[in-house]
């Protein structure tokens, strides 16, 4: 049963039988950004050297047949490509959704927290270990690496009474660690070495294929789970650890709880086409310029459009570079950072109209 | 339900590509793979140290990394024509390097694709096209020109590697003859400029000419304590105050690629940025014991490299006398 009603800011919600409401704004966004999704994925289906598109994949699924090159071009190529962008802009996405709420700071995500580059210097310790290690182990080492990061963190940070600008201030100074060590790596190894880790740092979905969705798919399923069941802890935590407290929030066990949440996503983004750097901290704020939200409703449009700016970025790359080459990292920034400094500027005019 | 079976279907053509395939063989990584008999369209993933030694053995190259779509290299130096000469005919591109487009792969038609242990992470991609056959490149597997004999008994061409490499033998004991003094017990260092000084590594025709000639490595502790197992061309960097009291017998000195003068005068030039005065200090500079060279030429892991090498010995020796 859902019943039509006003919140006590006078917005418009839906409420659930179950007490769950959500306001009707965020629900139109997100219904919005899912078709915007949609129709981006159509038209990216077409982007490439084979002359294959939308209306061959359509033909393709109502029974009619494809030529060899199509079906390789459509099923091996783009339609991979496109979904594990999907799915890791979303991780990523929500990964840094989660972390500002944590720290209660807009400018926090995988990379500000070291989070990032725990798993990057593991997986290329790794790589230079064993140049041919299996993907499960590289996966392994990003999780490891990330964890790490984590529970040093953790540790530093210190008991629950610890502020969000604590761990912010530690982070920044483990991820600055972190990054020297990094380019210090590149900087020695010899040369094939260098090129093909920087390769991977730069991010690209060329390893975009079935089995690798087959694994991403449980933790995408993971992170929509997770992301209704974290989000009220984030909607609490917004407003601060101790008025989290007050309102009843265990700190103590749902802060480590909602940071290994986060490590998990972002490690798995990194291991599946390396670091996107700023698609945390881009993301939540493009989606709260959409349609500012709180809670779950956050958590899930700050996914969707991640989801939408990797998969945006991937067509860039495939489709407008051409022969150029365009890293997915830097056809992210191309794509996101404009709309970003919009949003920016378009609620400073807000603000300054409303006084 | 369709959309379930295409993409089941594909992922079943991506894990086991149907080709004319009938030579099961097991590559440098230990991974077994099936790959034609005589392969006809062969794609390269390295074109300095996996092309130019297939082409310096006559084989003509579909496609190879790094090359534009007309062919056109999109770094300083093309080998091909540094090394083989020009007017060869230029292998296709797929992609910009960092992005290999497996579309443009796949329309090139390769039968095999020719990739090194660094390429180990592409391997599952790639072979939605081909198989792939990985080669060890790194400097502590391969010396010389192992790396093209490697591919000669690949790709069935071991007679053509054996007269290339029989008159490339005769031409070294021309050469040690005609040689000054004794070149057994004399100690040589390769050493490569960027924006620092980096040695060079032991796969190249230039590590081997030098070697042929009877001349043996000059063993620095610095590099050698550090060297790491993932370069093929180079070793590890080496700072300025252990290469200046270095003495080798001979110094071999190149310039980086990126630069447009790689002659002596530009690799002087050079060196002197990074290490002020060194040609007032260092013995083999005061003793007229340097040989510069282009690395362009001398590079690869090719027959012809080992044979520029010779021709810059032999014209540093004559000067000499």
């Amino acid at each position: 049963m859902i019943r039509r009603g006003t919140a006590t800011d006078g917005k418009r919600v839906l409420r659930l039988a179950n007490g769950l409401q959500m306001r009707t704004g965020n629900l139109l966004a997100g219904c919005g950004l899912a078709a915007a999704a949609l129709i981006l994925a159509a038209w990216s289906t077409g982007l490439g050297l084979t002359d294959a598109g939308l209306a061959d994949l359509l033909r393709a699924l109502t029974g009619g047949s494809l030529s060899d090159a199509e079906t390789y071009a459509l099923l091996t190529v783009r339609l991979p490509r496109i979904l594990l962008g999907f799915m890791v802009g979303w991780a990523v996405a929500l990964s840094g959704a989660l972390l500002q709420s944590i720290a209660r700071n807009p400018l926090a995500d995988p990379g500000l927290f070291g989070f990032s580059q725990g798993s990057m210097i593991m997986i290329m310790l790794l790589l230079v270990i064993a140049p041919v290690a299996p993907k499960s182990l590289v996966a392994l080492a990003a999780v490891t690496g990330g964890l790490c990061v984590a529970g040093l963190l953790l540790w530093l940070v210190g008991g629950e009474r610890s502020s969000g600008l604590s761990i912010v201030l530690l982070g920044i100074a483990v991820e600055t660690v972190l990054s020297s060590f990094g380019s210090l790596l590149i900087l020695y190894l010899p040369t094939e070495t260098s090129i093909a880790l920087s390769e991977w740092l730069a991010g690209s979905l060329f390893q975009a294929n079935w089995s690798v969705i087959a694994a991403f798919t449980p933790l995408f399923v993971l992170g929509l789970v997770g992301s209704l069941l974290a989000g009220g802890a984030t909607s609490a935590y917004d407003l601060g650890t101790e008025m989290a407290q007050a309102l009843g929030e265990p700190v103590a066990r749902s802060r480590p709880l909602i940071l290994l949440f986060a490590v998990v996503l972002s490690a798995a983004a990194v291991t599946a086409v390396g670091p996107l750097v700023f698609l945390g901290v881009l993301a939540p704020h493009i989606a709260g310029f959409l349609s500012p939200a709180v809670g779950r409703a956050r958590l899930l449009l700050s996914g969707l459009v991640g989801g939408m700016l990797v998969v945006a970025a991937d067509a860039l790359t495939r489709g407008i570079a051409g022969g150029l080459p365009l890293p997915l990292g830097l056809s992210l920034t191309m794509v996101g950072v404009p709309l970003f400094i919009i949003a920016l500027r378009l609620q400073a005019l807000r603000k300054l109209q409303s006084h | 339900m369709r959309f379930l079976v295409s993409c089941a279907v594909a992922a079943v053509l991506t894990a086991s590509p149907v080709f004319a395939a009938d030579r099961l063989l097991t590559d440098d990584t230990g991974r077994e793979i099936t790959i034609p008999d005589t392969p006809e369209r062969i794609v390269v993933m390295h074109e300095p140290l996996l092309g130019v030694p297939l082409m310096d053995l006559g084989l003509e190259l579909a496609g190879s990394y790094g090359r534009a779509d007309d062919g056109g290299f999109v770094i300083a130096v093309d080998f091909i024509d540094t090394v083989l000469g020009e007017g060869k005919a230029k292998p296709k591109g797929f992609g910009p390097v960092g992005q290999p487009d497996l579309e443009k792969l796949r329309a090139l038609e390769p039968d095999l694709i020719l990739a090194s242990e660094l390429d180990a992470g592409k391997v599952d991609q790639l072979s939605t096209v081909a198989p792939v056959y990985l080669q060890n490149i790194s400097g502590d597997k391969v010396h010389g020109f192992d790396i093209q004999e490697n591919l000669a008994a690949l790709l069935g061409r071991e007679d053509l590697f054996e007269a290339r490499k029989a008159g490339y033998m005769e031409r070294v004991a021309e050469l040690r003859a005609a040689l000054p003094g004794d070149a057994a017990g004399q100690t040589y260092l390769p050493v490569f400029l960027t924006d620092q000084i980096n040695v060079v590594g032991d796969s190249s025709g230039m590590v081997q000419a030098l070697e042929d000639l009877g001349y043996t490595r000059l063993e620095v502790a610095e590099a050698s304590t550090t060297s790491a197992s993932g370069g093929s061309m180079m070793l590890m960097p080496l700072s300025a105050e252990v290469f200046g009291s270095l003495n080798p017998d001979i110094l071999v000195l190149l310039n980086s690629y990126m630069d447009s003068s790689r002659d002596e005068a530009g690799t002087r030039e050079k060196l002197d940025r990074i290490v002020p005065g060194w040609d007032r200090f260092m013995k083999p500079a005061l003793e007229n014991r340097i040989l510069f060279v282009d690395p362009a030429t001398v590079i690869t892991p090719t027959v012809a490299s080992a044979e520029h090498m010779l021709d810059a010995i032999e014209h540093w020796s004559g000067q000499a006398q």
